[in-house]
């Protein structure tokens, strides 16, 4: 039998593949390439979400992510405060609120006339049920910072929380991040975990009229919003696990938005194609190069600044971000965060690594990596395998640091081999087993000064995110100095501060954020905000708040 | 574990010859099924804690906020679900859980996990039996045609199709056809079930392009198995003698060579419907289709331990349960089975 017959087919089946990836790519499918900017409609009947995974029966002690988790059930319940675009609490379901010149004690006036989904009227006992709730219940996301809420007294239309210690950032940690849980349902539920689809009632915008699961939800706008108009009559929440569906149901129409962040990559085409848009703004999630400090010679100031300083985060975020990303701060800060120190820039220099390396004692090794202390200078560097983006990072790294004569070796492994590695247990205390990591914290962080000591600070039961095993005197003072900082200028000042320090003894390299780019469909919905550092799903895109 | 490996048995299972050794025969059996299920039980408990991680991320609110629990917080939430106690003693009360038919909740949404695997169900049997029928009834036609035109263009082209969809991933066909069906014709859904079985007129458009999917690259073996085992038995002695006895052409095919040639395919057939529940799992999570395969990817990812020792349960109860229907079967089609002259 003659082989050849068997390559017979190959190029009629070679043109259809090829077709069929244009049409993917979008030179093929979308003959009209206009990309007129004309603003679609700010209100629409109804709307189709596609987001990764099932976030459960949409209460806050089920959802399963905190993006788009949460952002899911903020369409079902409201919080006290809201955050605006740049970050700052607004009132919610409080119509005003009064902090006390020490910052410990907040005095909220409620809003009148709000009522559950039910019917049900709200007040002022829910709140307090709301906030024995979680503290009983520590299963949920906002739960473990209720530790500090001493007191929770009504009076009137008024609640008033009291503080064991002072929290200039208590409205915008808290009371924009708690959901509001009603009495009447949640007395009963005794398994909050188990909370089911009929029991997410809240006072939010929109209602659950259904839950498939791994299929999705639909949300009915709720008439009776006390705290303004919603945008849209219907919303459906389609559950697509694979990015290149979702990016075709986009592009069919089939839904109008994605809750992920757009690759490069596939942005051009997206574009392209007429009735869609990409929205951009700064992402606060980042993405580090963490070495392990209490490992030799990471423990090292002058080896780690010697390999930051050989780092050229340009190059990085233009052949891999395509420039779409905002340059690290070494002081960890995204820029514009509140509190960042702007002054603050990395400084790529490989005659200064060079010249830093010798000073530390390095000498050169037979294969041309450099020696210190009898050891060569060669490093694994662990990775996520899911991330592709951070995999090309991580191997620009190893060319730029074999510039100045160390070694590394990329090793990409599952997501939880690596965590497994770098944060055993999810608890600092339990140690860690790396010497380099492509790492990276998730966008609330920047929202929350008192995240950096979480960071940095070397007392573990403080540093909780101290995955890198930081240890300065200077930084641990500075951390305990912003904790107990009582307003909110002294705690920015001392931020400052900490990110100087960070910057000279770099504990770990702040490469770089990835801009947010969300794709929607401008021709059926335009009224997306955009919230810096979060993106687009969220309260202000869905309803015309009353402030 | 087929039949073949006793066909002495089989015959006295078919023949009743003796009630004895057929009684003897089935306690074997029994055992022998007994002892896989029981090990299959244990590695569906071992499996999910040998993954590195575990559930703490999906419990403890995902992100930073498990880390930023204290150690006793940490210990407080594993606790909830059990998990603080040791390995042997969790094995104890699933062990009892089991005995009761009672699989537990999900860790991600607190579901049961029975529900969560009966809703899934449905919709896996769907896509996955018509997909392997439609692979086998194809498969098993081109196949014979294959064999019978084996020296012509037409059978080598076949071979050729056949071997490129066998050797194609079902992701990348799965895009290819989105691509294609979905955004450049824009004729069919790219993705879900629409409303499901509350519009089941709208469903035969959303279940198109993962069936032809699954259809597409399942058949290529249906085809090469039939291809081959034909091959063999066209060249064989007693179709040499019955063409030699004027046996007309088409009852000489299909009576004596496609239907000696199908039994390898039979055993094909069955460890597919072994598979048939999780089997998907590619292709439901390309289309985001809402059945076992996906609820099972979903369980791997979140470390979901009662859901993940559920989902590998019906998979393995499946599995062996299709063994034995292959077992009983077997005797049935083959007549060397019956009457004892199989090799």
């Amino acid at each position: 039998m003659s082989y050849l017959s068997l390559l017979r087919p190959l190029p009629s089946v070679l043109i259809a593949t090829t077709l069929l990836l244009a049409s993917l790519t979008g030179c093929g499918g979308d003959r009209e390439s206009s990309s007129a900017e004309r603003p679609g409609p700010k209100r629409a009947e109804e709307l189709t979400i596609a987001v990764a995974t099932d976030e459960g029966t949409l209460t806050p002690y089920t959802q399963n992510t905190g993006y788009p988790g949460s952002n899911l059930v903020a369409l079902i319940y409201d919080k006290l405060l809201e955050l605006d675009e740049k970050n700052q609490p607004q009132p919610l379901l409080a119509q005003s609120m009064r902090a006390a010149p020490d910052n410990k004690t907040f005095t909220l006036t409620l809003r009148d006339g709000v009522t559950w989904h039910d019917g049900e009227p709200f007040g002022p006992d829910d709140v307090v049920f709301s906030v024995d709730y979680y503290k009983k219940h520590t299963v949920a996301d906002s739960a473990p910072q209720l530790q500090d809420v001493k007191d929770v007294t009504v009076d009137g239309n008024r609640v008033v929380f009291t503080l064991g210690s002072a929290d200039p950032e208590f409205p915008s940690r808290l009371l924009a991040d708690m959901r509001i849980l009603p009495e009447h349902v949640w007395s009963t539920i005794d398994k909050p975990e188990n909370a089911t689809a009929e029991q997410a009632i809240g006072t939010g915008p929109y209602k659950l009229v259904s839950y498939k699961k791994d299929q999705g939800y639909e949300l009915q706008a709720n008439p009776d919003y006390a705290m303004g108009t919603p945008k849209l009559d219907k919303i459906r929440v389609s559950i697509i696990p694979e990015q290149q569906t979702a990016l075709a149901a986009l592009r069919t129409g089939e839904v109008d938005t994605w809750s992920r962040t757009v690759p490069e990559e596939q942005a051009k085409g997206l574009e392209r194609q007429r009735g869609i848009k990409i929205v951009r703004g700064p992402g606060f999630a980042s993405t580090l190069l963490a070495f392990n400090n209490a490992r030799k010679p990471f423990d090292n100031p002058e080896v780690r600044r010697a390999i930051a300083q050989a780092i050229d985060v340009d190059k990085i975020i233009e052949t891999v971000l395509r420039g779409r990303a905002e340059r690290g701060n070494p002081g960890f800060w995204h820029p514009d965060a509140p509190g960042a120190d702007p002054a603050l820039g990395h400084v790529y220099d490989v005659a200064g690594a060079k010249e830093a390396l010798d000073a530390a004692g390095a000498t050169p090794g037979g294969d041309g990596i450099q020696v210190l202390d009898g050891k060569p200078l060669n490093f694994t560097l662990l990775v996520y395998s899911v991330s592709p983006e951070r995999i090309r990072v991580a191997e620009l790294i190893r060319d730029m640091l074999k510039q100045v004569g160390i070694g590394v070796t990329v090793n990409s492994l599952d997501a939880d081999s690596v965590d497994a590695k770098v944060w055993p247990g999810y608890d600092v205390t339990k140690g860690r087993d790396y010497d380099m990591a492509m790492w990276g914290w998730s966008a609330p962080v920047m929202l929350d000064t008192t995240m950096l000591p979480a960071v940095v600070d070397s007392d573990t039961t403080l540093g909780r995110l101290n995955i890198t095993g930081t240890k300065d005197p200077q930084l641990d003072q500075l951390a305990d100095r912003l904790r107990a900082a009582t307003t909110l200028e002294e705690r920015h000042t001392l931020l400052g501060d900490m990110q100087r320090r960070l910057a000279e003894i770099v504990p770990f390299v702040t490469l770089y954020y990835p801009d947010g780019a969300y794709a929607y469909r401008q021709d059926v919905f335009d009224g997306w905000v955009y919230q810096d550092g979060a993106g687009i799903l969220n309260k202000m895109s869905y309803v015309d708040l009353r402030r | 574990m087929t039949a073949t490996d006793s066909p002495g048995s089989a015959r006295d299972l078919v023949t009743g010859r003796s009630w004895r050794a057929t009684g003897g025969y089935l306690a074997g059996r029994c055992v022998e099924y007994g002892v896989v299920l029981a090990l299959a039980l244990v590695i569906n408990f071992v499996l999910p804690r040998a993954l590195p991680g575990g559930p703490l991320q999906t419990l403890g609110g995902g992100g930073e906020s498990v880390g930023l629990l204290s150690p006793e917080d940490q210990k407080r939430v594993l606790a909830e679900y059990g998990l603080d106690r040791s390995t042997s003693e969790q094995f104890l009360t699933y062990l009892s859980n089991l005995a009761r038919l009672d699989l537990g909740n999900s860790f991600a949404d607190g579901q049961p996990v029975v529900d969560v695997i009966s809703r899934a169900l449905p919709w896996t049997l769907l896509l996955v039996g018509s997909s392997i029928l439609l692979g086998f009834g194809i498969g098993v036609l081109l196949g014979a045609f294959g064999a019978l035109r084996r020296q012509r263009g037409k059978g080598n082209i076949l071979l050729g199709t056949a071997l490129l969809f066998d050797s194609m991933p079902a992701f990348w066909l799965g895009m290819l056809l989105i691509a294609f069906f979905g955004v450049f014709l824009g004729v069919l859904p790219t993705f879900g079930v629409g409303d499901g079985f509350d519009d089941p007129a709208a469903l035969p458009r959303h279940l198109l392009l993962p069936v032809l999917t699954l259809t597409l690259t399942g058949l290529g073996q249906f085809f090469l198995y039939t291809r081959y085992s034909m091959l063999s038995v066209l060249s064989s002695d007693h179709i040499e003698h019955g063409r030699a006895r004027g046996i007309p052409r088409r009852r000489l095919t299909i009576r004596h060579a496609l239907r000696p040639a199908l039994l390898p395919v039979h055993t094909l057939l069955m460890i597919e419907i072994g598979f048939l529940v999780g089997g998907a799992v590619v292709v439901e999570t390309v289309f985001a289709y809402p059945g076992l395969g996906r609820v099972t990817f979903e369980a791997i990812r979140a470390k979901d331990f009662p859901l993940m020792q559920g989902t590998f349960l019906v998979l393995t109860v499946t599995v062996v349960a299709m063994n034995a229907v292959a077992d009983a079967t077997y005797a049935l089609i083959d007549p060397r089975v019956r009457t004892g002259t199989a090799p």
